[in-house]
């Protein structure tokens, strides 16, 4: 019985810190990921304290008596915003109150939610690219900027998750993508077309912006988690500033002002 | 009101917020719920920016539509309401003033002409507009789910005691 007992603390606990690190790494806000953990915990008459840093996440679990049984800690793979897993985990952990489910068939869900296939890479490049001539139109753009912009975003998005494939620094990636993006644009207006390059440019690089790690920042902050906030927010500092140096590198090479 | 123009925007909007659901990898079944979000938002503030409001109250208008309707759109598709929020706030960035901002600091690099002062005022007018713009598109999603995670959190503890 005893035996048993530690069994199942053992595999709650590492299997909570596998679903606090899945969503840490696909762009969760860091109260979702408390909020998971614990109501997980709860389900299984334990009470967790966890505590996240920005790329780990530390775990005690206490019995009802506030004995403590786990200590464990864990630390995220590499990072990128995958909303199935989040949307997928919540739903899980719902499921586990309602329908009180075992500890094996939570961790089978969980890896079936892992394994689950992103969308197919063409379909990616397409509809990003859309987005991209979307983007150019709102901002007040023609059909001819729209279709450049279709196509840089397409280049630039391809370029990056290739780097991505072969395991560059993030920001690097994001530079790459950038500049493939505003040197494909570039290329239009530098072959003398009568466009509007201000469009054309700006809305090129806008499919790399971190929209995710801005607005989690600032739910973050709002929150009181100011350490995690202030992380995220950096981060989107940096891919911005990755974004600005690609587009400046086309320009020098364009020799555009 | 030019709305043939301010509906085409729109419409082209909920494109975008739809392809950064797709590169977000959301689950198919939000896909539409997006593009509805994504061009409700445009609409709102590109309604709001022809009655010649301010582009940034235009965005916080839009962003707090979309914050505000991710709530009945978590339960409809059993979503986490920042999954929808995200994508479509996404259009709503203010891709031009960033950009100007990131140029006209490059120019301020440069030696001091005579037209220096035109080019700092602009470049500090885009950049408040561009952080003000992030801003409050980031409050227009976060406090309505603020809002509505407190309320299940409440649930949690009515459930376990």
């Amino acid at each position: 019985m005893e035996q048993n007992k530690i069994t199942e603390t053992k595999e709650l606990g590492s299997l909570l810190l596998d679903v606090g690190v899945s969503l840490l790494s696909s762009g969760a806000s860091c109260s979702r990921i408390r909020i998971t953990m614990k109501r997980l915990a709860t389900t299984y008459h334990y009470e967790a304290h966890i505590s996240i840093a920005p790329k780990s996440i530390s775990l005690t679990l206490n019995d009802e008596e506030d004995n403590v049984l786990f200590n464990g800690m864990r630390s995220t793979p590499s990072q990128g915003v995958n909303f199935k897993i989040i949307s997928g985990i919540s739903r899980l952990s719902w499921d586990a109150v309602e329908k009180k489910l075992s500890l094996q068939q939570v961790r089978n869900e969980l890896n079936r939610l892992l394994s689950l296939p992103h969308y197919p890479r063409m379909i990616i490049l397409l509809f990003v690219s859309l987005a991209g001539s979307a983007f150019c139109f709102s901002f007040g753009g023609k059909p001819p900027e729209m279709i450049i912009a279709f196509g840089a975003t397409f280049c630039g998005l391809f370029i990056r998750q290739e780097a991505i494939k072969k395991k560059f620094n993030p920001y690097i990636c994001v530079f790459f993508g950038s500049l493939v993006a505003s040197l494909f644009a570039g290329a239009f207006i530098k072959a003398g077309l009568n466009i509007n390059f201000e469009h054309a440019f700006a809305t090129s690089v806008l499919f790399l912006i971190p929209g995710v790690p801005l607005i989690n920042s600032f739910t973050d902050l709002i929150d009181g988690n100011i350490l995690n906030g202030i992380v995220r927010g950096i981060n989107a500092l940096m891919f911005s500033m990755a974004i600005a140096f690609g587009l400046l590198i086309a320009m020098l090479i364009y020799n555009l002002n | 009101m030019d709305w043939i123009i301010i509906f085409s925007k729109a419409f082209w909007c909920g494109w975008a917020a739809l392809g950064f659901g797709i590169l977000f990898n959301v689950p198919p079944r939000t896909l539409f719920a997006l593009w509805i979000g994504g061009a409700i938002g445009c609409f709102l503030k590109f309604t709001l920016l022809q009655m010649s409001v301010g582009v940034v109250f235009a965005s916080f208008v839009g962003a707090s539509a979309v914050g505000i309707l991710s709530i009945p759109i978590a339960h409809f598709r059993h979503v986490p309401p920042m999954i929808f929020a995200i994508p479509s706030v996404i259009p709503l960035i203010p891709g031009v003033f960033a950009y100007r901002t990131m140029l006209g600091l490059i120019k301020l690099t440069g030696a001091i002409g005579t037209d220096y002062n035109s080019i700092l005022s602009e470049t500090v007018n885009n950049g408040a507009k561009t952080l003000f713009i992030i801003m409050s598109l980031a409050m227009g999603v976060a406090i309505p789910m603020h809002v509505m995670r407190k309320e299940s959190a409440k649930n949690i503890r009515l459930i376990k005691k």
